[in-house]
């Protein structure tokens, strides 16, 4: 991992046009301003964790999901 | 926003969605024994690679996703009125059902990009619980 230090104000540079910014340094937080490409999306990454996880959970095949729906009718029933 | 889901086009998840990011290309398909509230995402490579929709609306009618700025201009969506909303549905082994509010699925109808877009500041969660409806 490349470490860098910045002060508040300070920016890198992400490859041509991405820019992540040091806005605020206060307690325990730093306040990040980042500027991308809009074909980029940008993330916490506990969120987009959580995320992923749970699409992995929700992928299936057409079959598993017919078999879990019909479940879930009888559960209901 | 409207809660009609989009035809069976392809629609383009130009980054794929987290944790499958390999996957851009997705359609929505009709389960084959007429189920009306769930359709399936499947991924236009790999048909065996689906998840469970649903309009958040069906069970939610009081949802409101903010969408950010950000996610508007990164699927050019000008008109309001073109972004389809629908969220994904996880079924565990108990059979019970979970809807991800946290993270819906927009389309821009016009163009046919798509986004899983995660709210931001919101207090949607991912497995909101639901009951299916009897049809």
């Amino acid at each position: 991992m490349l470490v860098l230090s910045r002060r508040e104000g300070e920016s890198v540079v992400i490859g041509n046009d991405i820019v992540v910014t040091v806005l605020e340094v206060r307690g325990g937080q730093i306040r990040l301003g980042v500027e991308a490409p809009r074909s980029l999306q940008v993330h916490r990454e506990e969120i987009f964790r959580e995320v992923s996880e749970a699409n992995r959970t929700a992928m299936g095949s057409t079959d598993e999901h017919q078999a879990r729906l019909d479940a879930a009718r009888k559960r209901t029933d | 926003m409207t809660d009609t889901v989009v035809g069976d086009n392809t629609i383009v998840f130009a980054e794929g969605i987290p944790g499958f990011p390999d996957h851009r290309e997705f359609q929505l398909v009709d389960f084959a024994d007429g189920e009306s509230a769930f359709q399936l995402l499947q991924s236009t490579t790999d048909p065996d690679l689906s998840m469970i929709v649903c309009s958040p609306w069906i069970f939610f009618p009081d949802y409101a996703p903010e969408i950010s700025d950000a996610d508007r201009d990164g699927l050019e969506l000008v008109n309001p009125d073109d972004a389809v909303v629908f969220c994904p549905v996880t079924i565990d082994s108990e059979a019970s059902l979970s809807v991800n509010l946290l993270g819906p699925f927009v389309v821009n109808a016009g163009n046919r990009h798509g986004r899983q877009v995660v709210l931001v500041d919101s207090d949607y969660a991912v497995r909101t619980p639901i009951e299916i409806v009897a049809t």
